[in-house]
Protein backbone atom coordinates (compact mmCIF):
# COMPACT_ATOMS: atom_id res chain seq x y z
CA UNK A 1 0.00 0.00 0.00
CA UNK A 2 3.15 2.20 -0.94
CA UNK A 3 1.86 3.75 -3.71
CA UNK A 4 2.00 7.68 -3.44
CA UNK A 5 0.37 9.41 -6.79
CA UNK A 6 3.15 11.02 -9.46
CA UNK A 7 6.00 8.57 -8.28
CA UNK A 8 6.96 11.55 -5.72
CA UNK A 9 8.81 10.83 -2.17
CA UNK A 10 7.04 10.13 0.58
CA UNK A 11 6.43 13.00 3.28
CA UNK A 12 4.93 11.44 5.56
CA UNK A 13 5.23 7.50 6.18
CA UNK A 14 2.95 5.52 8.27
CA UNK A 15 4.14 1.59 9.19
CA UNK A 16 2.28 -0.55 11.71
CA UNK A 17 1.06 2.27 13.31
CA UNK A 18 -1.50 1.28 16.06
CA UNK A 19 -3.34 3.54 18.97
CA UNK A 20 -4.71 1.72 22.44
CA UNK A 21 -6.20 3.47 25.18
CA UNK A 22 -6.30 0.90 28.32
CA UNK A 23 -8.18 -1.65 26.82
CA UNK A 24 -9.43 0.30 23.97
CA UNK A 25 -7.43 -0.31 20.63
CA UNK A 26 -8.73 2.36 18.60
CA UNK A 27 -6.43 1.82 15.74
CA UNK A 28 -3.36 -1.01 14.17
CA UNK A 29 -1.81 -2.02 11.29
CA UNK A 30 -1.85 1.65 9.27
CA UNK A 31 0.25 1.47 6.89
CA UNK A 32 0.28 4.24 4.32
CA UNK A 33 2.99 6.93 2.53
CA UNK A 34 1.69 10.34 1.75
CA UNK A 35 3.43 12.27 -1.20
CA UNK A 36 4.78 16.25 -1.42
CA UNK A 37 1.90 17.50 -3.25
CA UNK A 38 -0.73 15.00 -2.54
CA UNK A 39 -3.89 15.16 -0.40
CA UNK A 40 -5.31 12.47 1.18
CA UNK A 41 -8.91 11.96 2.72
CA UNK A 42 -9.39 9.77 5.68
CA UNK A 43 -13.58 8.97 6.42
CA UNK A 44 -14.80 6.32 8.41
CA UNK A 45 -17.40 6.33 10.90
CA UNK A 46 -17.98 8.06 14.16
CA UNK A 47 -15.58 6.89 16.87
CA UNK A 48 -13.15 5.22 14.21
CA UNK A 49 -10.32 7.36 15.10
CA UNK A 50 -9.74 9.31 12.35
CA UNK A 51 -9.11 12.34 14.46
CA UNK A 52 -6.90 10.40 17.02
CA UNK A 53 -4.68 9.13 13.86
CA UNK A 54 -4.49 12.90 12.69
CA UNK A 55 -3.12 14.05 16.19
CA UNK A 56 -0.67 11.17 16.07
CA UNK A 57 0.95 12.47 12.85
CA UNK A 58 0.70 15.51 14.33
CA UNK A 59 3.03 14.21 17.39
CA UNK A 60 0.09 15.64 19.68
CA UNK A 61 -0.18 12.30 20.79
CA UNK A 62 1.75 8.99 21.21
CA UNK A 63 1.61 6.01 19.30
CA UNK A 64 1.09 2.39 21.09
CA UNK A 65 2.34 0.37 18.32
CA UNK A 66 4.81 1.35 14.91
CA UNK A 67 5.70 4.80 13.63
CA UNK A 68 4.83 7.84 11.55
CA UNK A 69 7.97 9.57 10.36
CA UNK A 70 7.40 13.23 8.77
CA UNK A 71 10.45 14.03 6.37
CA UNK A 72 12.16 11.07 7.91
CA UNK A 73 11.75 12.66 11.60
CA UNK A 74 10.04 10.05 14.05
CA UNK A 75 7.06 11.78 15.41
CA UNK A 76 6.95 12.05 19.24
CA UNK A 77 6.14 15.46 19.44
CA UNK A 78 4.40 18.39 16.85
CA UNK A 79 7.46 19.35 14.87
CA UNK A 80 8.07 22.45 12.83
CA UNK A 81 6.52 22.09 9.16
CA UNK A 82 3.55 20.79 10.59
CA UNK A 83 0.74 22.46 11.16
CA UNK A 84 -2.99 21.75 12.20
CA UNK A 85 -6.46 23.11 11.71
CA UNK A 86 -9.22 22.15 14.39
CA UNK A 87 -12.75 21.38 13.75
CA UNK A 88 -13.07 23.43 16.82
CA UNK A 89 -11.25 26.55 15.02
CA UNK A 90 -9.27 26.96 18.44
CA UNK A 91 -8.97 30.66 18.42
CA UNK A 92 -8.31 32.09 21.28
CA UNK A 93 -11.52 34.57 22.32
CA UNK A 94 -8.93 37.72 23.99
CA UNK A 95 -6.90 37.58 20.59
CA UNK A 96 -7.46 39.79 17.86
CA UNK A 97 -7.91 37.69 14.43
CA UNK A 98 -4.54 39.29 13.69
CA UNK A 99 -2.90 38.13 16.81
CA UNK A 100 -4.68 34.95 16.42
CA UNK A 101 -3.32 34.72 12.83
CA UNK A 102 0.35 35.89 14.42
CA UNK A 103 0.29 33.15 17.38
CA UNK A 104 2.43 30.46 15.50
CA UNK A 105 4.84 33.06 14.11
CA UNK A 106 5.49 34.23 17.01
CA UNK A 107 5.78 31.18 18.76
CA UNK A 108 8.33 30.02 15.58
CA UNK A 109 10.44 32.83 16.45
CA UNK A 110 9.31 34.77 13.97
CA UNK A 111 10.91 38.90 14.15
CA UNK A 112 8.59 41.40 14.45
CA UNK A 113 8.70 42.93 10.95
CA UNK A 114 8.75 39.85 9.58
CA UNK A 115 5.42 38.67 11.47
CA UNK A 116 3.65 42.09 9.68
CA UNK A 117 4.26 41.59 6.60
CA UNK A 118 3.47 37.97 6.80
CA UNK A 119 0.01 37.89 8.74
CA UNK A 120 -1.77 40.25 6.27
CA UNK A 121 -0.80 38.26 3.68
CA UNK A 122 -2.59 35.37 4.57
CA UNK A 123 -4.96 37.30 6.66
CA UNK A 124 -5.77 38.68 2.67
CA UNK A 125 -5.26 34.91 1.33
CA UNK A 126 -7.95 33.53 3.21
CA UNK A 127 -10.71 36.54 2.65
CA UNK A 128 -10.60 38.02 6.32
CA UNK A 129 -8.91 41.52 4.81
CA UNK A 130 -10.36 44.54 6.23
CA UNK A 131 -11.18 42.21 10.50
CA UNK A 132 -8.16 42.43 11.75
CA UNK A 133 -8.91 43.82 14.47
CA UNK A 134 -12.06 41.98 15.03
CA UNK A 135 -12.28 39.35 18.09
CA UNK A 136 -13.96 35.78 17.57
CA UNK A 137 -17.38 36.47 19.22
CA UNK A 138 -17.18 39.20 16.58
CA UNK A 139 -16.91 37.04 13.35
CA UNK A 140 -19.12 34.36 12.35
CA UNK A 141 -17.94 30.59 12.59
CA UNK A 142 -17.35 30.77 8.55
CA UNK A 143 -14.54 33.55 9.58
CA UNK A 144 -13.81 32.13 12.06
CA UNK A 145 -12.30 28.87 10.44
CA UNK A 146 -10.92 31.15 7.45
CA UNK A 147 -8.69 32.56 10.83
CA UNK A 148 -7.74 29.39 11.67
CA UNK A 149 -6.42 28.21 8.43
CA UNK A 150 -4.44 31.50 8.25
CA UNK A 151 -2.85 30.74 11.75
CA UNK A 152 -1.92 27.55 9.97
CA UNK A 153 -0.90 28.95 6.39
CA UNK A 154 1.17 31.67 7.84
CA UNK A 155 4.02 29.38 9.80
CA UNK A 156 3.98 27.98 5.64
CA UNK A 157 3.91 24.49 6.59
CA UNK A 158 4.74 21.44 4.59
CA UNK A 159 2.44 19.42 6.04
CA UNK A 160 -1.10 20.75 6.41
CA UNK A 161 -3.43 18.24 9.00
CA UNK A 162 -7.33 18.89 8.60
CA UNK A 163 -9.25 17.71 11.39
CA UNK A 164 -12.71 18.29 9.89
CA UNK A 165 -12.31 21.71 9.56
CA UNK A 166 -15.34 22.61 7.81
CA UNK A 167 -17.84 20.34 10.41
CA UNK A 168 -18.83 23.00 13.05
CA UNK A 169 -19.65 25.69 9.84
CA UNK A 170 -23.38 25.24 8.04
CA UNK A 171 -23.80 23.41 4.66
CA UNK A 172 -23.54 26.57 2.27
CA UNK A 173 -20.32 28.18 4.06
CA UNK A 174 -18.81 24.76 4.03
CA UNK A 175 -19.02 24.65 0.58
CA UNK A 176 -17.89 28.22 -0.16
CA UNK A 177 -14.53 26.88 2.39
CA UNK A 178 -14.39 24.18 0.36
CA UNK A 179 -13.33 26.19 -2.93
CA UNK A 180 -11.47 28.29 -1.21
CA UNK A 181 -9.15 25.76 0.30
CA UNK A 182 -8.89 24.03 -3.16
CA UNK A 183 -8.21 27.58 -5.04
CA UNK A 184 -5.55 28.01 -1.62
CA UNK A 185 -3.83 24.66 -2.12
CA UNK A 186 -3.68 25.15 -6.01
CA UNK A 187 -1.36 28.07 -5.53
CA UNK A 188 0.77 26.50 -2.88
CA UNK A 189 0.50 22.88 -3.41
CA UNK A 190 1.65 20.76 0.07
CA UNK A 191 1.14 17.26 1.75
CA UNK A 192 -2.41 17.85 2.94
CA UNK A 193 -3.87 15.25 5.43
CA UNK A 194 -8.06 15.73 5.11
CA UNK A 195 -10.10 13.76 8.07
CA UNK A 196 -13.84 14.33 7.27
CA UNK A 197 -17.03 12.29 7.78
CA UNK A 198 -18.69 13.93 4.34
CA UNK A 199 -18.18 11.69 1.25
CA UNK A 200 -18.33 14.38 -0.67
CA UNK A 201 -15.79 16.19 0.87
CA UNK A 202 -12.85 13.20 0.89
CA UNK A 203 -13.69 12.80 -3.14
CA UNK A 204 -13.56 16.79 -3.67
CA UNK A 205 -10.47 17.17 -1.41
CA UNK A 206 -8.24 13.89 -2.05
CA UNK A 207 -6.18 12.44 -4.39
CA UNK A 208 -6.94 9.31 -2.44
CA UNK A 209 -9.81 8.33 0.11
CA UNK A 210 -8.67 6.45 2.67
CA UNK A 211 -11.28 4.65 4.66
CA UNK A 212 -11.28 3.33 7.94
CA UNK A 213 -13.59 0.53 9.13
CA UNK A 214 -14.05 -2.18 11.82
CA UNK A 215 -13.20 -2.26 15.49
CA UNK A 216 -10.37 -1.80 16.16
CA UNK A 217 -10.61 0.02 12.78
CA UNK A 218 -8.02 -0.78 10.20
CA UNK A 219 -7.35 0.79 6.24
CA UNK A 220 -10.50 -0.91 4.50
CA UNK A 221 -10.08 0.31 1.07
CA UNK A 222 -7.79 3.14 -0.85
CA UNK A 223 -9.78 4.29 -3.40
CA UNK A 224 -7.64 6.83 -5.61
CA UNK A 225 -9.08 9.82 -6.72
CA UNK A 226 -8.52 9.91 -10.50
CA UNK A 227 -10.49 13.68 -11.10
CA UNK A 228 -8.37 16.39 -12.77
CA UNK A 229 -7.02 19.20 -11.00
CA UNK A 230 -7.99 21.99 -10.50
CA UNK A 231 -11.01 21.04 -8.88
CA UNK A 232 -13.66 23.30 -8.79
CA UNK A 233 -17.88 23.64 -8.14
CA UNK A 234 -17.99 21.86 -12.62
CA UNK A 235 -15.99 18.68 -10.47
CA UNK A 236 -19.13 17.99 -8.85
CA UNK A 237 -21.18 17.27 -11.98
CA UNK A 238 -18.62 15.36 -13.55
CA UNK A 239 -19.93 11.11 -13.80
CA UNK A 240 -16.42 10.13 -12.87
CA UNK A 241 -17.37 11.89 -9.27
CA UNK A 242 -20.37 10.56 -9.15
CA UNK A 243 -18.66 7.36 -9.53
CA UNK A 244 -16.30 7.51 -6.72
CA UNK A 245 -18.68 9.16 -4.65
CA UNK A 246 -20.88 5.72 -4.79
CA UNK A 247 -17.52 4.02 -4.21
CA UNK A 248 -16.75 5.28 -1.45
CA UNK A 249 -19.96 5.14 0.24
CA UNK A 250 -20.47 1.31 -0.72
CA UNK A 251 -17.16 0.95 0.92
CA UNK A 252 -18.75 3.10 4.32
CA UNK A 253 -22.08 1.93 4.27
CA UNK A 254 -21.51 -1.97 5.34
CA UNK A 255 -19.94 -0.83 8.49
CA UNK A 256 -22.17 1.83 9.03
CA UNK A 257 -25.56 -0.07 8.97
CA UNK A 258 -23.72 -2.92 11.46
CA UNK A 259 -22.31 0.22 14.00
CA UNK A 260 -26.05 1.79 13.71
CA UNK A 261 -27.28 -1.50 14.95
CA UNK A 262 -25.40 -2.20 17.64
CA UNK A 263 -26.42 -2.83 21.17
CA UNK A 264 -24.20 -0.85 23.86
CA UNK A 265 -23.13 -3.04 26.19
CA UNK B 1 -15.69 36.95 -0.04
CA UNK B 2 -17.55 38.08 2.89
CA UNK B 3 -17.82 41.64 3.13
CA UNK B 4 -20.64 42.67 5.34
CA UNK B 5 -19.51 43.53 8.75
CA UNK B 6 -21.11 40.83 11.57
CA UNK B 7 -24.72 41.09 12.81
CA UNK B 8 -22.89 42.15 16.36
CA UNK B 9 -22.25 45.00 15.56
CA UNK B 10 -25.09 46.64 13.89
CA UNK B 11 -26.42 49.33 15.50
CA UNK B 12 -30.25 48.17 16.98
CA UNK B 13 -33.06 49.28 15.62
CA UNK B 14 -34.63 52.79 16.24
CA UNK B 15 -37.80 52.12 17.81
CA UNK B 16 -36.25 49.49 20.16
CA UNK B 17 -33.82 52.26 21.40
CA UNK B 18 -35.80 54.89 22.41
CA UNK B 19 -37.62 51.80 24.51
CA UNK B 20 -35.03 51.24 26.03
CA UNK B 21 -33.77 54.68 26.97
CA UNK B 22 -37.53 55.86 28.61
CA UNK B 23 -37.44 52.69 30.71
CA UNK B 24 -33.96 53.77 31.92
CA UNK B 25 -34.94 57.30 32.19
CA UNK B 26 -37.69 55.97 34.52
CA UNK B 27 -35.77 53.64 36.49
CA UNK B 28 -33.41 56.69 37.78
CA UNK B 29 -36.31 58.66 38.35
CA UNK B 30 -37.51 55.76 40.86
CA UNK B 31 -34.23 55.57 42.00
CA UNK B 32 -33.70 59.21 42.78
CA UNK B 33 -37.32 59.45 44.45
CA UNK B 34 -36.48 56.10 47.04
CA UNK B 35 -33.15 57.89 47.85
CA UNK B 36 -34.92 60.68 48.73
CA UNK B 37 -37.77 59.60 50.77
CA UNK B 38 -35.50 56.89 52.66
CA UNK B 39 -33.44 60.56 53.67
CA UNK B 40 -36.39 61.70 54.66
CA UNK B 41 -37.75 59.11 56.78
CA UNK B 42 -34.11 59.06 58.51
CA UNK B 43 -34.16 62.91 59.17
CA UNK B 44 -37.50 62.39 60.52
CA UNK B 45 -36.83 59.10 62.80
CA UNK B 46 -33.63 61.28 64.33
CA UNK B 47 -35.54 64.12 64.91
CA UNK B 48 -38.64 62.35 66.73
CA UNK B 49 -36.52 59.81 68.75
CA UNK B 50 -33.08 60.28 69.14
CA UNK B 51 -30.34 62.73 70.86
CA UNK B 52 -29.36 65.73 69.09
CA UNK B 53 -25.46 64.20 68.20
CA UNK B 54 -27.14 61.00 66.43
CA UNK B 55 -26.34 61.29 62.77
CA UNK B 56 -28.76 62.38 60.70
CA UNK B 57 -29.31 64.10 56.83
CA UNK B 58 -29.22 67.65 57.52
CA UNK B 59 -26.64 67.32 59.93
CA UNK B 60 -24.20 65.65 57.55
CA UNK B 61 -25.01 68.09 54.88
CA UNK B 62 -23.87 70.74 57.38
CA UNK B 63 -20.53 69.12 57.89
CA UNK B 64 -19.73 67.19 55.08
CA UNK B 65 -17.83 70.44 53.28
CA UNK B 66 -15.40 70.72 55.79
CA UNK B 67 -14.68 67.46 57.01
CA UNK B 68 -13.67 66.55 53.41
CA UNK B 69 -11.22 69.84 53.43
CA UNK B 70 -9.89 68.80 56.60
CA UNK B 71 -6.09 67.31 56.81
CA UNK B 72 -6.85 65.08 59.73
CA UNK B 73 -9.72 63.36 57.58
CA UNK B 74 -7.66 63.12 54.45
CA UNK B 75 -4.83 61.83 56.22
CA UNK B 76 -6.92 59.19 57.62
CA UNK B 77 -8.52 58.53 53.90
CA UNK B 78 -5.37 58.69 52.36
CA UNK B 79 -4.01 56.44 54.98
CA UNK B 80 -6.85 53.45 54.76
CA UNK B 81 -6.51 53.34 50.86
CA UNK B 82 -3.22 53.33 50.39
CA UNK B 83 -3.12 50.10 52.56
CA UNK B 84 -6.29 48.99 50.38
CA UNK B 85 -4.46 49.14 47.24
CA UNK B 86 -0.89 48.33 48.66
CA UNK B 87 -2.10 45.29 49.92
CA UNK B 88 -4.22 44.52 47.27
CA UNK B 89 -1.22 44.82 45.17
CA UNK B 90 0.71 42.28 47.31
CA UNK B 91 -2.09 39.81 47.21
CA UNK B 92 -2.89 39.95 43.43
CA UNK B 93 0.86 39.59 42.93
CA UNK B 94 1.23 36.63 44.94
CA UNK B 95 -2.14 35.17 45.08
CA UNK B 96 -2.01 34.72 41.14
CA UNK B 97 1.37 33.27 41.10
CA UNK B 98 -0.25 30.93 43.86
CA UNK B 99 -3.21 29.98 42.09
CA UNK B 100 -1.52 29.31 38.31
CA UNK B 101 0.52 27.51 40.03
CA UNK B 102 -1.81 25.56 41.90
CA UNK B 103 -4.37 25.46 38.76
CA UNK B 104 -2.21 24.07 36.59
CA UNK B 105 0.85 21.93 38.94
CA UNK B 106 -1.18 19.00 40.42
CA UNK B 107 1.62 18.36 43.00
CA UNK B 108 0.64 21.54 44.40
CA UNK B 109 -2.77 21.70 43.78
CA UNK B 110 -3.24 18.17 45.88
CA UNK B 111 -0.61 19.98 48.39
CA UNK B 112 -1.98 23.57 49.05
CA UNK B 113 -5.61 22.81 48.14
CA UNK B 114 -6.70 22.06 51.09
CA UNK B 115 -4.95 24.97 53.03
CA UNK B 116 -5.95 27.06 51.12
CA UNK B 117 -9.73 27.28 51.23
CA UNK B 118 -9.56 26.92 54.53
CA UNK B 119 -7.96 29.74 55.43
CA UNK B 120 -10.26 31.22 52.97
CA UNK B 121 -13.00 30.82 54.86
CA UNK B 122 -11.37 31.77 58.24
CA UNK B 123 -12.34 35.28 59.24
CA UNK B 124 -9.31 37.16 58.91
CA UNK B 125 -10.45 39.67 62.18
CA UNK B 126 -10.05 36.09 63.90
CA UNK B 127 -6.07 36.56 63.69
CA UNK B 128 -6.25 40.14 63.77
CA UNK B 129 -4.91 39.78 68.43
CA UNK B 130 -2.24 37.90 66.61
CA UNK B 131 -0.99 39.76 63.73
CA UNK B 132 -0.27 42.56 66.54
CA UNK B 133 1.67 40.51 68.35
CA UNK B 134 3.75 39.79 65.23
CA UNK B 135 3.61 42.92 64.16
CA UNK B 136 3.46 45.67 67.00
CA UNK B 137 0.31 48.20 67.31
CA UNK B 138 1.26 49.69 63.61
CA UNK B 139 0.46 50.28 60.15
CA UNK B 140 2.44 46.62 59.08
CA UNK B 141 0.00 45.26 61.21
CA UNK B 142 -2.97 46.57 59.28
CA UNK B 143 -1.35 46.00 55.61
CA UNK B 144 -0.73 42.25 57.17
CA UNK B 145 -4.38 42.00 57.85
CA UNK B 146 -5.38 42.84 54.33
CA UNK B 147 -2.77 40.73 52.65
CA UNK B 148 -4.15 37.66 54.58
CA UNK B 149 -8.17 38.81 53.59
CA UNK B 150 -7.49 39.40 50.07
CA UNK B 151 -4.45 36.70 49.10
CA UNK B 152 -7.09 33.95 48.96
CA UNK B 153 -9.45 34.40 47.67
CA UNK B 154 -7.40 35.14 44.14
CA UNK B 155 -5.60 32.65 45.27
CA UNK B 156 -8.44 30.24 45.05
CA UNK B 157 -10.33 32.32 42.02
CA UNK B 158 -7.03 32.40 39.57
CA UNK B 159 -6.76 28.63 40.58
CA UNK B 160 -10.29 27.40 39.68
CA UNK B 161 -9.81 29.91 35.89
CA UNK B 162 -6.23 28.02 35.52
CA UNK B 163 -7.74 24.36 36.04
CA UNK B 164 -10.65 25.40 33.86
CA UNK B 165 -8.99 26.55 30.68
CA UNK B 166 -10.25 24.46 27.88
CA UNK B 167 -8.64 21.67 26.60
CA UNK B 168 -8.84 23.08 22.63
CA UNK B 169 -6.42 26.19 23.70
CA UNK B 170 -3.71 23.98 25.10
CA UNK B 171 -3.67 21.09 22.06
CA UNK B 172 -3.25 24.61 19.64
CA UNK B 173 -0.96 25.89 21.92
CA UNK B 174 0.86 22.36 21.81
CA UNK B 175 0.50 21.69 17.85
CA UNK B 176 2.31 24.89 17.94
CA UNK B 177 5.59 23.96 19.75
CA UNK B 178 4.85 26.34 23.00
CA UNK B 179 6.74 25.82 25.39
CA UNK B 180 4.97 25.60 28.84
CA UNK B 181 6.21 29.16 29.93
CA UNK B 182 5.02 30.70 27.08
CA UNK B 183 1.69 28.80 27.09
CA UNK B 184 1.43 30.11 31.07
CA UNK B 185 1.57 33.67 30.40
CA UNK B 186 -0.08 33.49 26.59
CA UNK B 187 -3.03 30.80 26.59
CA UNK B 188 -3.47 30.20 30.83
CA UNK B 189 -3.21 33.35 32.36
CA UNK B 190 -5.22 35.11 29.85
CA UNK B 191 -7.94 32.38 29.69
CA UNK B 192 -7.93 32.69 33.58
CA UNK B 193 -8.62 36.80 33.59
CA UNK B 194 -12.44 36.37 34.23
CA UNK B 195 -12.22 34.46 36.90
CA UNK B 196 -8.76 36.52 38.29
CA UNK B 197 -11.34 39.96 38.31
CA UNK B 198 -14.59 37.48 40.49
CA UNK B 199 -11.74 37.16 42.98
CA UNK B 200 -11.13 40.68 43.07
CA UNK B 201 -14.34 41.98 42.83
CA UNK B 202 -14.18 39.90 46.56
CA UNK B 203 -11.09 40.26 47.41
CA UNK B 204 -11.15 44.38 47.20
CA UNK B 205 -14.26 44.08 49.94
CA UNK B 206 -12.69 42.06 51.78
CA UNK B 207 -9.64 44.41 52.05
CA UNK B 208 -11.76 47.24 52.76
CA UNK B 209 -12.89 45.62 55.67
CA UNK B 210 -9.71 43.99 57.07
CA UNK B 211 -8.57 47.29 56.77
CA UNK B 212 -11.51 49.41 59.09
CA UNK B 213 -11.19 46.66 61.24
CA UNK B 214 -7.72 46.44 61.69
CA UNK B 215 -8.16 50.43 62.53
CA UNK B 216 -10.58 49.76 65.49
CA UNK B 217 -8.33 47.44 66.88
CA UNK B 218 -5.13 48.65 66.42
CA UNK B 219 -6.25 52.57 66.78
CA UNK B 220 -4.03 54.32 64.05
CA UNK B 221 -4.90 56.78 61.82
CA UNK B 222 -7.39 55.62 59.14
CA UNK B 223 -11.14 55.87 57.88
CA UNK B 224 -11.92 53.29 60.63
CA UNK B 225 -10.15 54.88 63.49
CA UNK B 226 -11.95 58.37 62.62
CA UNK B 227 -15.16 56.91 62.70
CA UNK B 228 -14.46 55.44 66.02
CA UNK B 229 -12.65 58.36 67.67
CA UNK B 230 -15.59 60.54 66.47
CA UNK B 231 -18.69 58.39 66.88
CA UNK B 232 -17.14 58.16 70.77
CA UNK B 233 -17.05 61.94 70.93
CA UNK B 234 -20.40 62.09 70.18
CA UNK B 235 -19.54 63.48 66.92
CA UNK B 236 -21.82 61.05 64.73
CA UNK B 237 -22.13 63.29 61.61
CA UNK B 238 -18.77 63.66 61.17
CA UNK B 239 -17.80 60.09 61.48
CA UNK B 240 -21.04 59.29 59.01
CA UNK B 241 -18.71 61.04 56.27
CA UNK B 242 -16.22 59.10 56.56
CA UNK B 243 -17.98 56.02 56.50
CA UNK B 244 -19.79 57.87 53.13
CA UNK B 245 -16.32 58.26 52.40
CA UNK B 246 -15.86 54.29 52.36
CA UNK B 247 -18.62 53.50 50.66
CA UNK B 248 -17.30 55.61 47.54
CA UNK B 249 -14.02 53.47 47.76
CA UNK B 250 -16.12 50.43 47.74
CA UNK B 251 -18.18 51.94 44.81
CA UNK B 252 -15.52 52.89 42.88
CA UNK B 253 -13.18 49.30 42.67
CA UNK B 254 -16.50 48.36 41.69
CA UNK B 255 -17.14 50.53 38.86
CA UNK B 256 -13.16 50.31 38.03
CA UNK B 257 -13.65 46.58 37.64
CA UNK B 258 -16.37 46.61 35.46
CA UNK B 259 -14.65 49.49 33.34
CA UNK B 260 -11.64 47.29 33.34
CA UNK B 261 -13.47 44.28 31.95
CA UNK B 262 -15.14 45.91 29.20
CA UNK B 263 -11.94 47.75 27.93
CA UNK B 264 -10.19 45.22 28.10
CA UNK B 265 -12.09 41.62 28.34
CA UNK B 266 -14.83 42.07 25.97
CA UNK B 267 -15.01 38.45 25.05
CA UNK B 268 -15.73 37.40 28.39
CA UNK B 269 -18.95 38.18 28.31
CA UNK B 270 -19.81 36.15 25.46
CA UNK B 271 -19.01 32.23 25.77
Amino acid sequence: MNDTTGGERPRIVMTGAGKRYDALQVFCDIDLDVGEREVLAIIGPSGCGKTTLLRCIDGLLALSAGEIRIEGERMVAPREGVAMVFQHFGLFPWKTVFQNVAYGLKLAGCPKAEISARVPKYINLVGLAGFEGYYPYQISGGMQQRCGLARALSVEPRVLLMDEPFGAVDAQTREILQFELLRIWEMRPTTMVFVTHSIDEAVLMGDRVMVLQGRPSRVHEIIAVDLPRPRDRATLAMPRFAALRERVWGALMDDARRAEFEVKR
Amino acid sequence: MLSTHPAALEPPPAAFMTGARRLLGSALALKLVAGVLLLIVWEAVVRSFAPAYVAKPSGIARVFGAVISNDEFLAAATATLGAVVKGLAVAILVGVAVGLAMGRISVVERGLRYYVNSLFATPMIAILPLVTLWFGYNADARLAVVVFAAFFSIAVNTSDGARAVPLEYLEVAHSFRARPFSTLLDIVLPSSLPYLIAGLRLAAGRALVAAVVAEFFISIPGLGYYILFHSRTFKHNEAFVAVIALVAVGVSFEALLNWITRRYLPWARRD
